[in-house]
């Protein structure tokens, strides 16, 4: 069995070292995380996979599962990639120079197609943004109504950045340096409001939770 | 005398603005009104060809605003309604032969004179459309039910409520109720739910528009035309009746049962 033993408050190291492949690896770690408390949400999580190579990809990925459970990544103990410490390096240095969005506009009325809206800080719309118009703000975005156009939240580089609405059908949705559009030939109807945002890299659309 | 100067606009082309133009004026014109039609499509001139009246111009609007003739002198009489007149534009020249104040001062001297002022939009968000809306109070979008349209009538609402009109009326035309009822075309609801304005009549789909457009007599004055009565509705509505809006559902009354027997109905 893989062990699982708290180093501090609030810190978790969980030993995955005897599994081989990558798919074992997430097994046993999903495994592992069923069985913690929930009160160790919000904690570090080291995790040794022991003498074994792991790809950008497949590190975002155990972040991703962690994130699942409430749990950060602090260190994956294996033979990384070259690129990693690195890429951590200038993240850090990104999120520091982050200017505080603490400006928000509201806007009363809907976008129509070729309407543009350009903000430094943060933008609520209490109204639609159609298809053909765009909405471009440099903190956070929340449409009121239906967002059918473009929207690009954290347009300075904000990763952490999101971008929701009572209901999103977007034609493009970009956060930070990140764009991405709904699947071709997929029409899915959501009748929830939803939220976008980046989580290990990729931008996803979850089920906006209130 | 309050006059009612209403342009008639899209943004896409060939969704049915002159022959919209054409047929409301028409109708109006038939209710007694005196009615002109403004064709600001300098360049593509069209409205005159679908009131059969092409053969009859002599003088266009960019001779009136060039001082080259009289206004009275380039106002068109319409061959079957008394009342119904039409401004052609130059078919020789362009868009910019014209500008915006020009417009206004000549619709400010149609004022004078008649109750409703219908201006024929050209299609594009250019100097044409600055032209069309220029003396315009009252705007009318007509759009079809496909998504381009759909698109470039919203811009155009943007572009109008950016110039001041406050609210814009839909047309919705060359509705096909059975292929909307089948979800393989846009229907009124999913059109009304992007564009969020108020809607001012749905003409169906009808192929005699093509027959009357090629004759040069207005589908009103057919009386048995679908698109025809569309517009008849709309035309009412314009002057402040309440009329029920045609939804595109098939009306199979005795009545009409009869008509198709006997081949009136189409």
């Amino acid at each position: 069995m893989a062990t699982i033993s708290a180093l501090k408050k609030k810190e978790l190291y969980i030993d995955l070292r005897k599994y081989a492949s990558f798919a074992d690896i997430k097994n046993g770690l999903t495994e592992k995380l069923t069985n913690i408390s929930t009160k160790r949400g919000g904690s570090q999580v080291t995790i040794d996979i022991g003498e074994k190579k792991v790809t950008t990809k497949q590190i975002r990925e155990i972040e991703d599962i962690l994130l699942d459970y409430g749990l950060y990544l602090k260190e994956l103990r294996a033979i990384g990639p070259p690129a990693l410490a690195n890429e951590e390096e200038i993240e850090a240095t990104v999120f520091e120079e982050m200017p505080d969005y603490e400006d928000t506009i509201l806007i009363r009325k809907s976008l129509r197609s070729g309407q543009k809206i350009l903000a430094d800080g943060n933008v609520v719309i209490l109204g639609d943004i159609n298809p053909g118009a765009e909405i471009v703000a440099g903190g956070n975005i929340l449409v009121m109504g239906c967002l059918r156009g473009v929207a690009h939240a954290g347009v300075f580089g904000d990763e952490e950045a999101i971008i929701a609405a009572y209901r999103l059908i977007p034609t493009q949705i970009r956060i930070a340096s990140h764009i991405t559009r709904p699947p071709d030939g997929e029409t899915i109807v959501v009748k929830t409001p939803e939220l976008a945002r980046i989580r290990a890299g990729k931008v996803i659309i979850e089920k906006l939770k209130i | 005398m309050e006059s009612k100067v209403i342009v008639i606009t899209s943004g896409k082309g060939g969704v049915g603005k002159t022959t919209t133009t054409a047929n409301i004026g028409t109708a109006l014109a038939m209710m007694g009104k005196k009615v002109v039609l403004l064709d600001t499509d300098i360049g593509l001139r069209n409205l005159d060809v679908v009131m059969g009246l092409e053969n009859r111009i002599v003088f266009d609007i960019v001779d009136v605003v060039n001082n080259n003739c009289k206004l009275q002198q380039a106002l068109t009489k319409d061959k079957r309604y008394e009342g119904l007149y039409l401004l052609p534009a130059a078919q020789t020249k362009e868009k910019t032969a014209v500008s915006p104040h020009q417009m206004k001062n000549l619709i400010n001297e149609l004022k004078k004179e008649f109750e409703f002022i219908l201006v024929d939009c050209p299609a594009g968000i250019e100097q044409g459309f600055r032209n069309a809306i220029a003396g315009a109070d009252e705007a009318v979008v007509v759009a079809t039910p496909e998504i381009s349209s759909v698109r470039d009538a919203d811009r155009i609402i943007g572009l109008l409520e950016a110039s001041g009109f406050r609210e814009p009326k839909l047309i919705i035309n060359r509705l096909r109720s059975k292929m909307a009822k089948r979800g393989d075309m846009m229907d009124i609801d999913d059109i009304l739910d992007i564009l969020s304005i108020e809607l001012l009549g749905v003409v169906p789909e009808d192929e005699y528009i093509v027959v009357s457009t090629n004759r040069g007599e207005p589908a009103v004055t057919d009386t048995v035309s679908k698109a025809g009565a569309a517009y008849r509705r709309v035309a009412r509505r314009i002057t402040g009746q309440d009329v029920e809006i045609y939804t595109g559902e098939e009306t199979s009354s005795l009545v009409n049962r009869f008509m198709k027997m006997v081949k009136l109905a189409r």
